[in-house]
């Protein structure tokens, strides 16, 4: 609003000034005597600010050091003029205030000059030693027009705020706050505070990104400026807006980069370095510049010199995580396959001595068995001769025995068959006798001695007949005789 | 603490199974457990250097809902 309404009034302030020369001629031509109107002496506007302008124009002859707080610098882009809001304030309060021009030509030749020994270009609210003339013009007013500024009158007192920031942070006990949090082992998601266009932004992601050990991380840009006074309304709103959403990060990477050394003082700033000193997570910082550490860069979790540093940390982190976990690895490997060889190699070892222990019982055994053997067959040898001999002797024995058994039998069957011998000559001699008697007897009553006596025997078919029957008249019979035979024939037959 | 443990624990473990079988303290009978554990540890370790679960739409959509402490901003002012 103040700014818009400045620019309003420069355009049409502006040609004004530029034609101030013009106009003051032409209106002391047409420039009179005061004019008395009632009794009254009646200036004119132009003749009293024409008065006062000479006047002060004699009385502020030369240049003047002079200090003040430069509130706003009002730098047009436009024209390149500046219009400096000057203050001096006196505990809080404004006691004095000036406008002030500083032209193009020496805001250049200024503003170099700061670049060259604060790394700072001319800025709102510092405090500056300024070389000036007080000029008063008609239509104007009254100003200081800036000649010259002493940079290193402001230096001192940007590196007086930036010892405050640093005494005031560590009275209140959180200077080392932001430090002492707890990275995580694995800093993977990285809410990135930087500008999409920067050098550092391009080489954070290239070293994140394109890691050759395919380490992931995700991160997300926070877009805002990074230098100059602006820079610090526009970190702390990104910082609000990742607290918002902090459980989705790690950490916090400030990354600038390329910018050169210029327009950090920002970064000393009370309220921004506050708000990283207790920042829930850890904020990193990779502001880029060689020259002396800010107090945002002190008080940050870890600073690096280059936005690759800071990447370079990350990985860092990454290799701290994964080379244990690939040495453990290796190691379970090693010792487990080395425990389980040593278990092998005692089981080999149990077998062997299981062997050769069976082998030897083996063995052992095997030797008593052939003793047992060998003991055994002489045994057996000895007890065959043994036994062989003793049926030798048993068989001459019996030999001899049967041979005078034999021979006392031979004697006896031999007495035995000479009395054998007369007995059987008695015997038969004896049956002989009687024998004789019987032929006698015999004789005496065979057929022919009872023929011979007269009996006669008939016979029909060559049988004996002893009764009438069977017999038929005309039947042929033969009666033998004792001397022949007789044929008859039957006439007939009668039973007695 | 949910069945998947977080990297860290699954580092600690890890680092303990280590120097347990540093130490001679497994036997072969747990070995064979213990192996198999550290593996699956490994895994989940080499997965979380190499990979990454955050959703950019999630987190922007977060950023767009008011939050807490800016609606007692908003209140307070």
């Amino acid at each position: 609003m103040f700014v818009r309404c400045f620019f309003m009034k420069e355009s049409i302030i502006l040609p004004f000034i530029e034609n101030t020369a013009l106009t003051c001629a032409r209106l002391s031509k047409i420039l009179k005597m005061p004019e008395i109107v009632n009794d009254k002496t009646v200036f004119t506007l132009l003749e009293v600010t024409k008065s006062i302008q000479k006047t002060l124009a004699e009385r502020y002859k030369s240049a003047y050091w002079v200090k003040a707080e430069m509130n706003k610098l009002n730098y047009y882009s436009h024209s390149g003029h500046c219009y400096p809001e000057l203050v001096e304030k006196a505990n809080g309060k404004v006691i004095a205030q000036i406008k002030s021009i500083l032209w193009k030509d020496d805001f250049i030749n200024v503003n170099n000059n700061f670049l060259n020994v604060l790394k700072e270009p001319l800025k709102d609210g510092i405090k500056i030693l300024f070389l000036a003339k007080i000029s008063f013009d008609p239509a104007y007013g009254l100003s200081l027009r800036i000649i010259d500024i002493d940079p290193s009158f402001t230096l001192g007192d940007l590196e007086k705020e930036k010892q405050e920031t640093i005494k005031r942070l560590k009275s209140e006990g959180i200077f080392n706050r932001n430090k002492l949090l707890q990275i995580p082992m694995l800093p993977k998601r990285i809410a990135i505070i930087s500008v999409e266009t920067s050098k550092g932004y391009a080489d954070f992601l290239k070293v994140l990104d394109t890691n050759s050990w395919n380490y992931k991380f995700f991160h997300l840009l926070f877009p805002s400026l990074l230098q100059g006074d602006r820079a610090t309304v526009s970190i702390k709103n990104q910082l609000k807006r990742i607290k918002k959403v902090r459980e989705h990060f790690d950490v916090v990477a400030i990354i600038r980069g390329g910018g050169g050394d210029i327009g950090l003082s920002c970064y000393n700033n009370y309220e921004l370095a506050r708000e990283i000193a207790l920042f829930p997570i850890p904020v990193i910082t990779g502001i880029g510049h060689v020259t002396n550490e800010t107090v945002v860069e002190m008080i940050s979790f870890s600073n690096a010199i280059t936005p690759t540093k800071i990447a370079e940390y990350l990985l860092q982190k990454f290799h701290n995580f994964s080379v244990p976990v690939q040495k453990a690895e290796e190691k379970i490997r090693d010792k487990s396959s080395r425990l389980i060889s040593d278990e092998k190699t005692k089981f080999n070892s149990e077998i062997k001595l299981f062997r050769s222990v069976t082998e030897n019982i083996l063995i052992g055994n095997r030797n008593q068995i052939k003793e047992n053997i060998n003991s055994l067959v002489q045994q057996t040898t000895f007890r065959f001769k043994n036994e062989k001999e003793y049926l030798r002797t048993f068989r001459d024995e019996i030999k001899r025995g049967t041979l005078i058994f034999g021979t006392s039998e031979k004697l006896k069957i031999t007495r035995f068959a000479l009395i054998m011998k007369k007995d059987v000559i008695f015997q038969i001699n004896q049956a002989k006798l009687a024998l004789n008697n019987t032929e006698k007897n015999i004789e005496n009553m065979s057929p022919k001695s009872v023929l011979k006596r007269g009996y006669s025997i008939t016979m029909s078919n060559g049988k004996a007949i002893k009764n009438t029957e069977n017999l038929k008249e005309g039947d042929v019979l033969e009666t033998i005789v004792f001397e022949g035979r007789i044929f008859s024939l039957v006439k007939s037959t009668k039973n007695t | 603490m949910s069945d998947i443990p977080t990297y860290t624990e699954s580092f600690d473990e890890l680092q303990n199974i280590v120097s347990e079988i540093e130490q001679g303290e497994i036997s072969v009978d747990e070995l064979s457990a213990k192996v198999k554990r550290a593996a699956s540890l490994i895994a989940i370790c080499k997965r979380k250097l190499t990979s990454t679960e955050e959703d950019v739409d999630r987190i922007l959509k977060e950023l767009e809902t008011p939050s807490n402490e800016n609606i007692a901003e908003q209140n307070g002012s």
